[in-house]
């Protein structure tokens, strides 16, 4: 290590230890020193580990997380990034923060944002990248899907060895030509038919000659098996491959990959998808698929997205939405509940949440219209725009509860006439209603993220 | 229902990027309230469009790739297109589906791509700037103001027999130097308000639907559905 590493080290590691023990936060500031003074300081800092980068729009939180998981079983030492750290301030801190190795190679497993990746790669060769989807997402701050691929691609490009593990049922990700070894995984489970994406449905034109791709089967948004009849281009060969798909639940999955069982405490066909890209990179590790079994089986508080808040008796599901294809996943994940259940939307439109809320046009709410909900109740400080578009879904007014006043949701959340209560929140609103849940005693302060 | 609409959405496969799509709901939304029900038909590359087959139509805005694509499709459309318009055929067009209703636009990198100029107006592009954010528009001639997010790089600027849609209030508008927003002409309304327009603006989706239902029901008393009342959504 360079003098200048060094110190910058010490004073990031110190005001770590400082923020930490006193003020009970620090996650990218002791970075954000650091790299002010050595801005090259990831090259020293990661030069120990092999790095595994996990990126796209919707997954890699609990993409990591089970990754980790899922590589404990055979390397004890990991390195990894707490939810939220995915830029570079964030990146260094986790190294910061690492105790020293003692011996071998230990690994790194971080969720890097799509634009930062370029920021690692400059300074660190990884292992592999792990590319798991990119959907249109709160577009006044991310931009185009192509911009964001190819942002990925200008990182990936500093690291032409690193293999690529990408999800292959989405056509952009064979859309490019990369020097790179890739392995794909992808949904193997029904037979062949033809079909198209249903129409509000992104990323559709082939990548070779621009006509609209055709699907032998789908499983949400713009994957699945995709071929382009036009001009032949189809689906790479799939390395992992899901083989079957059992009993869903909202709270529960069981499916077959490459023929053996799994099941994972978490509903959601795209929570699967992050159980079977971590099931590609512990195979490309070397982990067996017993082990990945052992580790998906133990592994259940990484779910925490969607943890159980008891409200006087009453279940309720807090669950995070913020682009279009989360959203329709989550509508389509608590759909398979067979219990009765009221529906909480809850809309803000600050920065965090993407100031321009036209995505909840995308969400097909008109999937819960025949479910008969007893209660729905809209809120949140954009609950103008959340409600109309309820009552356009068709939830009859009567059964329809607008509460701007998340303090009051709580209440009316009380008085509902189920057991089970989903409350679908934007990012800030989440946090608002977990406040307020905390103030009252209902949860445990902190995120729980 | 007493009437029925047969509804093109121009390209919905491939134009649908900022909820769009709220904009076919909100019109289903009111039509059921007047008594109508929308036949809603996806009209993509390579297919026909034929101005007899529709009573009202919808272009929302894309993707920069999906958009270049469209513009060269749209060209075998230009000519039933212009006949659906110049017949006051009613006809919602959204951020890259106003511009591509003009003569040309300035595609993401640099170069010009056609629109079929049934519509007077052409876009140029902004250097590394793009207009983010809530606007409020007034329409002159009805008094009604409008709602809705701004999020474009295009500077579109109208042509003669064009009115805007409203003047800005708030917000930058189709160039932010002439204080316009969007376009009318006949029965076409334009604008680069995102994608649900119709579901903040239920006003708009009332002009739309009445102009289809007096075009393919000339002799029917539709005083009824003009008085629909629309109660504010924002």
């Amino acid at each position: 290590m360079s003098f200048r590493s060094g110190v910058a080290t010490f004073a990031g590691k110190s005001s770590y230890w400082f923020l930490h023990t006193f003020l009970h936060g620090g996650s990218s500031l002791p970075g954000k020193i650091t790299l002010k003074l050595d801005p090259n300081i990831l090259r020293t800092l990661g030069a120990k580990y092999d790095v595994i980068v996990i990126t796209g729009t919707n997954g890699k939180t609990l993409t990591t997380a089970l990754t980790v998981s899922v590589l404990h079983e055979k390397y004890p030492a990991i390195l990894t990034n707490p939810t939220g750290s995915n830029m570079e301030q964030g990146i260094v801190t986790t190294f910061l923060n690492a105790k020293n190795p003692k011996t071998g190679r230990p690994l790194a497993v971080l969720e890097v944002d799509e634009a930062n990746v370029i920021k690692v790669t400059q300074y660190i060769e990884p292992k592999a990248f792990v590319f798991t989807n990119i959907f249109r997402d709160q577009m006044d701050r991310y931009g185009e899907i192509y911009t964001t691929y190819q942002k990925i691609l200008d990182g990936v490009a500093l690291a032409p060895n690193a293999t690529i593990i990408a999800n292959g049922d989405s056509p952009i990700f064979h859309s490019k030509e990369l020097p790179n070894p890739i392995e794909y995984y992808g949904f193997d489970d029904q037979p062949d038919t033809d079909m198209k994406a249903k129409p509000n449905t992104d990323g559709v034109l082939c990548p070779n000659c621009e006509h609209i791709l055709h699907y032998h089967s789908l499983t949400y948004s713009n994957q699945g098996k995709y071929f382009c009849p036009n001009c032949g281009f189809s689906r790479p060969e799939l390395t992992y491959r899901l083989t079957k798909l059992g009993e869903q639940t909202p709270t529960s999955s069981k499916f077959e990959i490459d023929g053996h069982p799994f099941k994972i405490q978490v509903g959601g066909t795209y929570n699967i998808y992050n159980a079977l890209a971590a099931y590609a990179v512990g195979r490309f590790m070397g982990v067996t698929p017993i082990q990945i079994s052992n580790a998906f089986n133990a592994n259940q508080q990484v779910f925490g997205r969607q943890e159980v808040i008891d409200v006087d008796g009453k279940r309720v599901t807090i669950i995070l939405v913020k682009n279009p294809v989360g959203l329709d996943q989550v509508l389509h994940m608590i759909g398979t509940d067979t219990h009765p259940f009221s529906l909480v939307g809850l809309l803000n439109a600050n920065y965090a949440d993407g100031i321009d809320t036209s995505w909840i046009w995308d969400g097909d709410f008109e999937q819960l219209a025949d479910r008969d909900i007893p209660t729905v109740i809209t809120g949140g400080e954009r609950y103008k725009d959340i409600t109309f578009r309820l009552k356009v879904a068709g939830i009859p007014d009567d059964r329809h509860i607008v509460e701007p006043n998340l303090e009051k949701v709580v209440e009316e959340i009380k008085k509902v006439s189920t057991d089970r209560v989903y409350v679908l929140a934007t990012y800030t609103a989440m946090l608002q209603m977990r406040k307020i849940l905390a103030d009252k005693g209902y949860v445990k302060e902190g995120l729980g993220l | 229902m007493s009437y029925e609409l047969n509804v093109a959405h121009l390209y919905g496969d491939l134009m649908n990027t900022y909820g769009d799509v709220g904009n076919i709901l909100a019109l289903n939304y009111y039509a059921k309230q007047m008594d109508v029900s929308l036949n809603v038909k996806v009209v993509s590359l390579e297919e026909d469009f034929k101005s007899a087959d529709y009573d009202l139509a919808f272009f929302g805005g894309g993707q920069d790739f999906e958009q270049t694509i469209v513009s060269q499709d749209i060209q075998t459309k230009k000519a039933e297109l212009t006949k659906f318009i110049e017949s006051d055929g009613p006809l919602l067009a959204i951020c890259g589906g106003f511009q591509l209703l003009g003569h040309y636009y300035i595609g993401a990198d640099g170069e010009k791509l056609p629109g079929i100029g049934a519509l007077d107006h052409y876009t140029l592009a902004q250097d590394h700037n793009r207009f983010i954010g809530n606007i409020v528009i007034k329409n002159q001639e009805t008094g009604e103001t409008y709602h809705g997010f701004e999020n474009h790089q295009g500077l579109t600027y109208l042509g003669k027999d064009e009115r805007p849609l409203g003047n800005v209030v708030s917000g930058k508008g189709n160039n932010g130097e002439d204080g316009t927003e969007g376009a009318i002409y006949k029965n076409v309304y334009c604008s680069y308000f995102h994608g649900p327009i119709l579901t903040r603006n239920g006003d708009i989706a009332k002009h739309l639907l009445v102009a289809a239902l007096h075009r393919k029901y000339p002799d029917a008393d539709f005083s009824q559905q003009e008085a629909l009342p629309i109660p504010a959504t924002f």
